[in-house]
């Protein structure tokens, strides 16, 4: 039975890229925007209907037909008293909190990534593999491995303030890269020349860095910060083995989901992280469209034309 | 390994460099546009971040390996007494050996879907989209789900492919081609290709729109003007030069599905394994080794599977 859907899956996708492969762009463009649309409905629908379904109302159910649509009953559900909903505010608590040193350790450490990068180095080679080699390591081996380092150093998960070490460890792992690259795109544009002229006028290095590198890069630091931030709050799998007693929000989630009866709780619980998310990505974005407007504006008295399309895109991305 | 084999490695990290660059920003690997300092100041950059690394990347991915090998006791672990007893455990039975079969297949569906999918999506945003706002703005929207907790996106298919879900619900009211709702819908192996595939697509997206976005305009000019078809622009210029961005696309996809544990445990409802459900299995029991081998096993499968990629990017980059 399964076979006949993976077989409709496949000429669906066979069109389309054929349409690509054979077709001359002013004919296959229509076809490929008619899948572009799919592909947008496949990428958001789901979580789509998860909150058409977050607004049942007390009788709502977990699947369609949404009963009592326009209700906010699930909403008020999570401010209740019950000790499940007592819990997931506690998630959601200390996922915010975590976050946000995440956040500062991960501007920090991409900084001076970032600053060291500036120059080659011996072994710079291998320190980038290593960067980037947390993005290729599965979340849950990278849980598993630091469990049993903390096993064998006789470490107790979980416990007091010290149980958040590893839970920031790394999670500030993951972040890094992406935070790194930013501040490598920064670089990749910035004018050094500023540096020199304050060098040459006899400042030290620690105030160079201070007083002109720091207040050129600050979006890219801010940047890199944000990045650690919402990659922490979302954060599952490397959490998953370390994190003991302490639950973030996804952890809280994951538990719900696997082993209590779930009521529409869930999806509205869903939607207020979307919702947090999509604001972070909204106050990053306002953030590189301000300094995006104030690097036109320097571009264009200067007169050195318009930056070409990658760079554009980065640069929207990346908040520089 | 030969020194071709290190410069197809640098190539491709500069690749993924790159293909970050749409999650992260970049454009480019290594600036050389800072001034001159002293070794000592180089230290202090690299420091902090060399020790983070270390402690949670390097150190844990060591610990894996290392207690594969040590000895089991009841509640973890013997550090240093070495023995090869935990390989012979999940080598036991057949069920590892299987589902790590299922897991490779299922990874290399996956990442087929996606670069079904996800090229036809890069090609149209790189190349089809005209004003490059409009481009960017297209590609924000094709990428803001990546920052959406991964959990959460799990659970957003339960209302879709569950009994009385949307497809169900179309299938059955709609449409009427079937009589009885599609139980299996969920709990399937194929709920958990559709899952995953929506999860990781983006990996597969962004890397193929960063190296279309960057095409040499000239060569494909070349191409048409010399009276090549549609067809053969694709197959002879576009596609070639997109490769890198297909393989590192390719490399991400099939290194974290390999991985992949929520999405399985989630929508397969403890009733189908991967190599990660086992190894949290193990992990749960306790049988710690059991747990360390079985990833072991895993990180062997997906640098095999990444030197093959390389491999394969080699030949034809020669052809």
């Amino acid at each position: 039975m399964t076979y006949i859907w993976y077989l409709i899956a496949l000429v669906l996708l066979v069109i389309p890229f054929s349409a690509m492969v054979f077709l001359p762009i002013n004919k296959s463009k229509p076809v490929l925007l008619g899948f572009f649309l799919i592909f947008i409905v496949f990428m958001y629908g789901p979580m789509m209907t998860m909150g058409v379904l977050s607004f049942q109302g007390p009788f709502g159910s977990m699947t369609l037909p949404a009963k009592d649509l326009g209700s906010l009953h699930w909403f008020t559900e999570l401010r209740a008293e019950s000790s499940l909903m007592v819990g997931v505010r506690d998630g959601i608590t200390k996922s915010l909190w975590v976050s946000l040193v995440v956040a500062a350790i991960t501007a920090v450490l991409s900084l001076s990534l970032g600053m060291a990068f500036r120059r080659q180095f011996r072994g710079g080679g291998i320190l980038f593999y290593a960067i980037l080699l947390s993005l290729m390591t599965p979340g849950l081996l990278l849980s598993l491995g630091l469990s049993f380092l903390l096993y064998y150093i006789g470490f107790n998960k979980g416990e007091g303030m010290l149980g958040y070490v590893p839970i920031i460890g790394v999670q500030a792992v993951w972040a890094l890269p992406f935070g790194f690259l930013v501040m490598m795109s920064v670089f990749n544009r910035y004018d050094a020349r500023a540096e020199e002229a304050a060098r040459d006028l006899g400042a030290s290095s620690f105030t160079t860095f201070r007083e002109v590198t720091l207040p050129l890069i600050w979006t890219g630091v801010f940047g890199a910060g944000l990045f650690g931030f919402t990659l922490a709050l979302n954060e599952f799998e490397r959490t998953f083995l370390i994190s003991g007693a302490i639950n973030t929000l996804p952890l809280k989630l994951y538990i719900i989901t696997s082993s209590s009866v779930l009521r529409p709780y869930v999806y509205s619980l869903g939607v207020v992280t979307i919702i947090i998310s999509f604001l972070l990505i909204a106050l990053f974005l306002i953030v590189s469209a301000i300094t995006g407007r104030k690097k036109a504006l320097a571009i264009e008295e200067d007169g050195s034309g318009v930056d070409d399309l990658p760079s554009m895109t980065a640069a929207a991305a990346s908040g520089d | 390994m030969s020194s071709n084999d290190h410069s197809a490695l640098d190539e491709a990290i500069a690749e993924v460099a790159q293909a970050e660059s749409l999650m992260g920003g970049s454009s480019a690997v290594v600036a050389t546009t800072g001034p001159r300092r002293s070794p000592l100041t180089t230290v202090a950059w690299i420091l902090p971040g060399t020790i983070w690394l270390l402690l949670f990347l390097i150190a844990p991915l060591v610990m894996i390996i290392l207690v594969s090998l040590w000895e089991r006791t009841p509640v973890g672990f013997a550090a240093f007494s070495f023995s090869l007893d935990a390989y012979g455990r999940i080598f036991e039975t057949s069920v590892f050996l299987d589902t790590l079969k299922n897991t490779i297949f299922r990874s290399l569906l996956v990442t087929a879907l996606c670069i079904l999918i996800g090229y036809p999506i890069a090609f149209y945003l790189a190349r089809c989209v005209k004003t490059i706002k409009f481009q960017i703005a297209l590609f924000i929207v094709v990428l803001a789900p990546f920052w959406v907790a991964y959990v959460v996106r799990i659970i957003a298919w339960l209302p879709v492919l569950g009994r009385q879900g949307v497809i169900n619900y179309f299938l059955v009211e709609v449409l009427g081609v079937v009589d009885e709702p599609i139980s299996a819908l969920f709990y399937s192996t194929f709920a958990i290709t559709l899952a995953l595939v929506q999860l990781y697509v983006l990996f597969m997206v962004t890397p193929i729109f960063f190296q279309l976005a960057t095409l040499d305009e000239a060569a494909i000019e070349a191409a048409r003007d010399l009276g090549a078809t549609p067809g053969k622009v694709f197959r002879e210029v576009i596609f070639p030069l997109s490769l890198p961005g297909v393989l590192i696309g390719c490399i991400f996809v099939f290194v974290l599905v390999m991985g992949e544990f929520a999405t399985v445990r989630i929508i397969g409802g403890g009733t189908i394994q991967s190599v990660g459900t086992l190894v949290n299995d193990y992990y749960t029991i306790p049988d710690l080794p059991a747990a360390a081998a079985a990833a072991t096993m895993l990180v062997a499968v997906m640098t095999v599977g990444v030197a093959i990629l390389l491999r394969f990017s080699k030949i034809r980059e020669v052809v």
